[in-house]
């Protein structure tokens, strides 16, 4: 998850581009995907985000990211495809009732590909630019109040500090011996759901904190124009939405 | 600095008085500690100054505490942040930016300090608090001291006339307990601010706090000077709180005339401590 999601600290282009116009950009790369039906283009803007990616964080964690995706999306092909009912049958299954269709085949890996094209343009924006930077230039920019923004930018810092507290209540239980490792899942459950309790009350205390924390160092007082970052619009940003425009214009046209 | 006068207090829900009729007085350029057992009402105390009670925690207030000349309960919470900046118990929970250099911003532009001043400020603290090179970290990959750090620079950049912590060194070794208390040493000494500080590692205080404030059940049982406070054994022994065997041990030795350095703080230094008695005694 903290792969996915996290930020990599870099100097690239894409890195100084104003974070509106990596919103901007990652959402216009997302929806080219949906304007096409051809697995051909789809491949082609796949390729392209590799290539985005890999100038800023690097191939390697880029083809990383990608692996990722394309398990989790084969996956859902897998499932996908015996749904699809009619074209003609390429593979029956023993038991007769299930069958794979030419059809079948290609719409569940349009489905697949679309999946992949439309999250690595989001994986790669979120890991070129800061969640802080967004938020703040959302109140800055397109005047979202402060308390908004603070709000979600919060709940994404608690879900790995939620994620810790869980494995510290886990290991205190398992060294109280209760064995957290069986295979049999609605067991596990069993085990987790009391755990919740204690989870859920460290949480509230530790949010309750945070906002005192936030309210003693001034929240209340802080306005629109508080923020000291500013984020201009430069010409590399102009490039780069021409580019994005472009490629959004040929998935249509292609 | 700070007065406290007959201050009471009891949490909405709660049944016994979490503060008894506290009295209290620091002055300008105190170096306080804290210390007490758990449930003790430390942390409460250190509400009181912040004004986190009775403005954010609600319960029945009795007593005045005047901090920087305002009255805590008249002045709103925001004004006296101006004077006193706090560094919680929670160490995690307090964070509100997932970046070093945020998390100093946060208060910076919310008190609304010139933006021509915000770079010079934040090069200052992160320095003061020697963790410069940490400016662009993420803040979830930092070990415990270094957090600790951050929120002790990111009070200091809002430069408050008094800083109140909460156990800054509970989840820390005691070289990095060290390292944060040379941090508010250096701050007391060379910036003049007064410090507040709960501490559960009595050694700590020992060696760097100039008065001790002596807690049990809500009441204040002993204050004054740290080597003063030490002298009253059984009264601490009833608090809770083990006078360390060295602090006793160099007492004696000080009071006898055969000793004159620091008072050690682990047990290599109580070594050389000793080694420097009796080789004085061999002469
Ligand atoms: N929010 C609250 N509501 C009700 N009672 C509370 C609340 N917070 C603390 N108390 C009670 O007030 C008393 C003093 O608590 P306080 O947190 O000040 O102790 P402490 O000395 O800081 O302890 P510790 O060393 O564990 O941090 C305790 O009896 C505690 O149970
Ligand atoms: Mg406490």
């Amino acid at each position: 998850m903290k792969g996915f999601f996290g930020y990599n600290p870099g100097n690239s282009i894409l890195h100084r581009l104003n974070p509106l116009t990596k919103i901007v950009i990652s959402i216009g790369l997302c929806l080219s995907c949906f304007l096409t039906r051809s697995h051909i283009v789809i491949l082609a803007v796949i390729a392209f985000n590799l290539l985005l990616s890999a100038s800023a964080v690097g191939l390697k964690r880029s083809l990383k990211m990608l692996l990722s995706l394309v398990k989790f999306s084969a996956v859902l092909f897998v499932v996908q495809v015996f749904f699809v009912k009619q074209g003609n049958v390429l593979l029956r299954l023993p038991p007769g009732v299930i069958y794979i269709t030419d059809k079948g085949v290609l719409f569940s890996l349009l489905f697949a590909l679309r999946l992949i094209a439309a999250a690595m343009p989001l994986s790669a924006m979120l890991s070129v630019t800061r969640i802080s930077d967004i938020s703040n230039v959302f109140v800055r920019s397109l005047r979202i109040p402060y308390k908004y923004a603070f709000v979600i930018t919060t709940a994404i810092r608690f879900i790995p500090l939620f994620s810790e507290e869980m494995t510290n209540i886990m290991e205190a239980q398992t060294a109280r011996g209760v064995q957290f490792d069986t295979k049999n899942f609605l067991k596990k459950i069993r085990l987790l759901l009391p755990l919740c309790v204690p989870l859920l009350i460290s949480s509230v205390r530790k949010i309750e904190g945070g906002a005192i924390s936030a309210e003693l160092r001034g929240f209340n007082l802080r306005k629109r124009t508080s923020g000291y970052k500013t984020y201009p619009f430069g010409w590399s940003d102009a490039a780069a939405l021409a580019v994005c425009g472009l490629i959004v214009a040929l998935t249509v046209f292609v | 600095m700070i007065r406290i006068k007959g201050l009471s207090f009891r949490y909405s829900g709660g049944v016994k008085n979490a503060l008894s009729d506290i009295s209290l007085d620091i002055g300008k350029g105190d170096f306080l500690g804290i210390i007490g057992a758990s449930g003790a009402g430390k942390s409460t105390l250190t509400y009181a100054i912040n004004g986190v009670v009775p403005h954010y925690i609600r319960g029945d207030f009795y007593g005045e505490v005047v901090v920087s000349g305002l009255d805590t309960v008249k002045a709103g919470p925001e004004t006296l942040a101006r004077h006193v900046g706090s560094v919680l118990q929670d160490i995690d929970g307090q964070m509100v930016s997932s970046v070093v250099e945020d998390e100093l911003l946060f208060g910076l532009e919310n008190f609304g300090v010139p933006h021509g001043e915000i770079e010079s400020r934040i090069e200052e603290s992160l320095a003061a608090a020697g963790i410069s090179e940490l400016r662009s970290r993420d803040i979830g990959t930092l070990s415990g001291g270094q957090k600790q750090k951050v929120a002790i620079a990111a009070i200091m950049a809002l430069r408050p006339e008094i800083i109140v912590l909460d156990e800054p060194t509970g989840e820390l070794d005691p070289q990095s307990s060290r390292r944060v208390f040379e941090t508010l040493r250096s701050l007391n000494e060379e910036n003049g601010v007064t410090i507040v500080v709960v501490e559960q590692k009595i050694m700590l205080l020992c060696e760097f706090a100039g008065r001790l404030a002596v807690m049990s059940g809500g009441k204040l049982i002993s204050e004054g000077r740290v080597k003063d406070v030490l002298m009253d054994a059984d009264k601490l022994e009833g608090a809770g709180v083990n006078i360390p065997r060295v602090a006793t041990l160099a007492r004696l030795l000080r009071k006898k005339g055969l000793y004159s350095g620091d008072t050690p703080a682990d047990l290599r230094q109580a070594e050389a401590m000793m080694r420097e008695v009796l080789s004085d005694a061999a002469v």
